[in-house]
């Protein structure tokens, strides 16, 4: 079973690697809220939307 | 066309009252729904799931711009815009966060706008050459949230710092064991199949490279608490299981190094994984019911009036007001310093420091303190403390203090902890000394295996897992609990004390009994209409019958008295009104001179109606505040000024008598009123105690803490330091932030049937503890047992731990607290 001296260390590096993506993943902030991204998903932006907005920042801005 | 049956407001569905024209019940409602509209945002109708009145101010939100301000809570990123963090008002569903970060889409430089759902927080970027932050949050608040400053930043970074070191050693601990599982299974398969020495040897090495470091660090949590609970020379639950998991790594080691011997890094690393997941979870719940009941609003105004050199005036952040600033208090408005009055003259509410809800007469060179409602006129005032050093600041620490000096419990587990500890290590000794007759090496194997089996994690688990799931269950009950403890405080039945302002009553005055000329109510009504007194507010026509009554007798009198109405709006108007603080009300109401105020002060000034005495008899009889309304002169009528009881009042103080609790109150009203109260709810009057003020409700709790557990119940700063004292302070609907803060558990509802709910889930939780408490027990006494006598082996060891941490879970599971019975 020498092959076992090659995959078992290649195991734990890969293990590792996992390991170090996750500390990435929360040093990055990523995991600090996990309730608002899953609602945000269900936004679809429809670009009808993004076109009036161009309109009524104009309007908003005049508004006091 | 949604208007067919009855007409509902087009924003938040709710019927429009009568009299209000056009498609919305609400001047919130329909600004909110015109920005929405303007901006093209309508999607949001489609989103939302709940719909509630929307709630906009007409703040300018200029603060927000001023430089003190800004180098607070705004900082510049790299990119050249700017970013801060705000509270937002009202976040509750998908369709509000999508309409907050739609703001980019609406007013131009906005960069990007995040929402924090869960903390009720923005963060906006912008682009500061474009647009203002007073700006954004003008256009935010008109779409319905409200924005306040972001305060306790720093305390939420540190947390944040906190919850990731957790997160990436509970990560870690699940990683290793994942692997050690995996690498564990292979020895036990070879234990049985056969396996090459080399193989299994490159195996155990491969677990102790995995074992040492990951374990090590993750477990680091627990090592510093057991050492910790040493040099403090109190037991703590992490010390058995730091014995443990040190024992297991040590032992294990060594073994593998030796090359003999067992190893325990599957069952350890699974300990350490299952710890770090209950602390994640305990953690988790009291971070969300802390930063809820810390983000209400704050007790002093977030803003001011400077008056400037040459008598201009600005709006500026607190932050921005210096001692020597010369500042605007308008009436009605909370005074936002400590100062001395410099020019005006009016009455100060100090109800938020001394109880005391009677307004105080005031005028130049006397001092006021922030946090203070200046009642009747406008003042200007210089500063002479801001901030902490305040008096109201100064309360604040006091309570802080007397939060934090809150003498720990001893925890259930940490007295099993100790006599744990004793146990193991004595059982260890002995099986060592007993093993070594034979074997020296043959004890240490056995007492190193005891020390391990016996490392009490579903001990360790029984407490979180049936806290957490009252917890959880509590909060959608709108019962915030701040931690276990409070939990255990509650479950011994002591003395339970009550402020009765608030808890037991609705905390609003109301006429309850009108005695006499019944004509004269809303002449009185239109005087007291030109007042903020309290009292003046229990005249207001809130209710549809005294709304009715009005309408009524105003327009019967209209045809004896015409000119005495407004001919705009068909109320009557009073005028030359006059405020005698502390006495009552004069002024004139279409032409007839009206007084209302306390009967003494009414009576120097009228002539005596015969039946006067009676009806002050009647209503005092009645436990309720007598007032006086006379009439050109001549006393015609007396009311009587009661605080309603909640209608749920009685049926929650029965169920509280029958967990063993004494309920006392403790009010700072009129020691009759109390006792009246108090009989009407049917307690003891010996028990209701009235005229108490901050130091008094203090020294009560603090002697009926010497005879037992004391909750105390309350809602204002001035039972703030009573709550802190208690054994558990509970604070309700409406309290102040100092009260919720110095609390242990917060009441979203203000019902006082949530207290009940809350000490008997709090008896049911400390059941289901003891249970878990017992299975674990159990468990560790047959893996001891077995170890003991040298028949334990990993592979039992391994499937003991799970099975016991399972029964645990599942006996939390089943616990019976806080489960709402109408749904059940």
């Amino acid at each position: 079973m020498t092959v076992l001296y090659i995959v078992l260390p290649l195991a734990l590096v890969l293990g590792a690697g996992a390991v170090i993506a996750f500390v990435w993943t929360v040093r990055s902030g990523q995991l600090d809220d996990v309730d608002t991204p899953a609602r945000r998903i269900l936004f679809d932006d429809d670009p009808a939307v993004v076109e009036r907005a161009g309109s009524g920042s104009d309007s908003g801005s005049g508004s006091p | 066309m949604s208007a067919l049956i009855a007409p509902a407001c087009v924003h938040c569905g709710l019927p429009i009252p009568g009299g209000r024209a056009g498609d919305y019940c609400c001047a919130g409602c329909e600004i909110v729904a015109a920005a929405i509209a303007e901006h093209g945002l309508e999607r949001y109708y489609a989103l939302r799931d709940d719909a509630r009145p929307a709630r906009t101010t007409s703040a300018s939100y200029a603060e927000l711009d001023d430089p003190a301000f800004q180098r607070v809570h705004v900082e510049a990123t790299p990119e050249g815009n700017r970013h801060a963090a705000l509270y937002l008002e009202d976040l509750r569903c998908t369709a509000c966060v999508w309409l907050v970060e739609a703001t980019p889409r609406c007013i131009a430089g906005v960069r990007e706008v995040r929402v924090d759902l869960g903390r009720s927080r923005a963060d906006v970027w912008w682009d500061p050459a474009a647009v203002s932050l007073g700006r954004i949050a003008h256009h935010l608040d008109r779409i319905g949230h409200v924005v306040h400053p972001y305060r306790g930043a720093e305390r939420e970074a540190l947390r944040r710092r906190e919850d990731r070191t957790l997160l990436i050693k509970l990560g870690i601990a699940g990683a290793a064991m994942g692997n050690l599982m995996l690498l564990a299974i292979a020895l036990y398969a070879g234990m049985f199949g056969g396996m090459t020495a080399a193989d299994t040897t490159l195996f155990r090495w491969a677990s102790l490279v995995i074992a040492l470091p990951a374990l090590g660090y993750a477990a680091t949590p627990m090592f510093r608490t057991a050492f910790g609970s040493l040099r403090a020379g109190r037991l703590h639950l992490d010390l058995p299981l730091s014995i443990g998991i040190l024992a297991g790594l040590g032992w294990g080691s060594a073994n593998v190094i030796r090359g003999v011997g067992e190893i325990y890094f599957d069952s350890l690393s699974m300990l350490v994984f299952l710890l770090l997941v209950a602390r994640w979870i305990v953690l988790r719940f009291q971070r969300r019911a802390s930063s809820a009941a810390e983000m209400l609003l704050a007790l002093t105004p977030s803003r001011a009036r400077r008056i400037a050199a040459d008598g201009t005036i600005t709006e500026l952040a607190i932050e921005a007001i210096a001692i020597g600033d010369r500042l605007a208090v308008r009436a009605g408005e909370t005074i936002p310093i400590d100062g001395v009055i410099a020019a005006g003259s009016s009455a100060i509410d100090s109800g938020l420091l001394t109880g005391e809800s009677r307004p105080v007469d005031v005028g130049p060179g006397q001092r006021v303190h922030a946090g203070t409602v200046n009642v009747a006129g406008p003042l200007e005032v210089v500063a002479t403390a801001v901030g902490e050093d305040t008096r109201v600041g100064a309360l604040v620490a006091k309570i802080t203090a007397l939060a934090t000096r809150r003498a720990p419990i001893e925890r259930l587990v940490d007295q099993i902890a100790g006599r744990f500890v004793a146990i193991v290590t004595i059982g260890a000794a002995l099986v060592f000394a007993a093993w070594s007759l034979t074997s020296p090496a043959l004890g240490a194997e056995h007492a190193m295996a005891l020390l391990i089996v016996t490392c009490p994690c579903a001990l360790a688990l029984a407490t979180p897992l049936a806290v957490t799931v009252a917890l959880g269950r509590a909060a959608r009950r709108g019962i915030l609990i701040k931690g276990a403890d409070a939990l255990e405080r509650l479950a011994t039945p002591g003395t339970l004390f009550i402020d009765k302002t608030g808890t037991l009553t609705e905390g609003r005055l109301a006429i309850a009994t009108w005695l006499g000329d019944l004509d004269a109510r809303p002449l009185a009504a239109a005087i007291e209409a030109a007042s903020a007194h309290p009292i003046a507010r229990a005249f207001a026509p809130t209710d549809g019958t005294a709304r009715s009554t009005s309408t009524s007798t105003s327009s019967s009198s209209s045809s004896s008295s015409s000119s005495s109405l407004s001919s705009s709006t068909g109320a009557w108007v009073a005028s030359e009104v006059r405020e005698q603080l502390g006495h009552g009300i004069a002024g004139t109401v279409g032409g007839r001179r009206v007084l209302v105020g306390s009967p003494a002060w009414v009576r120097t000034r009228s002539a005596r109606d015969r039946q006067l005495d009676a009806w002050i008899a009647e209503v005092a009889r009645r436990g309720e505040s007598p007032i006086a309304v006379a009439v050109d002169d001549r006393i015609v009528a007396v009311a009587g000024l009661a605080d309603p009881i909640r209608a749920d009042a009685r049926t929650a103080l029965a169920k509280l008598a029958g967990l063993g609790w004494q309920v006392e109150v403790l009010s700072g009203d009129d020691p009759r009123v109390v006792t009246i109260v108090g009989h009407q709810l049917g307690l003891d009057p010996a028990r209701c105690h009235g005229a108490m003020t901050p130091e008094l409700k203090l020294a009560r709790v603090e002697a009926a803490r010497a005879r037992g557990p004391v909750a105390m119940v309350g809602d204002g700063v001035n039972d703030a330091a009573a709550i802190a004292a208690a054994t558990c302070g509970i604070a309700v609907s409406g309290a102040v932030e100092i009260a919720i803060e110095a609390a242990d558990v917060y009441l979203r509802s203000p019902s006082i049937e949530a207290i009940a709910v809350t000490a008997a889930s709090a008896v049911a939780t400390l059941a289901t503890i003891r249970r878990g408490l017992r299975i674990s027990l159990a468990y560790n006494l047959t893996a001891g047992t077995l170890a003991a006598l040298g028949l334990i082996h990993p592979l039992l060891a391994a499937l003991l731990m799970p099975a016991s941490s399972l029964t645990v879970l599942a006996s939390s599971l089943r616990s019976r607290a806080f489960v709402d019975r109408s749904a059940a």
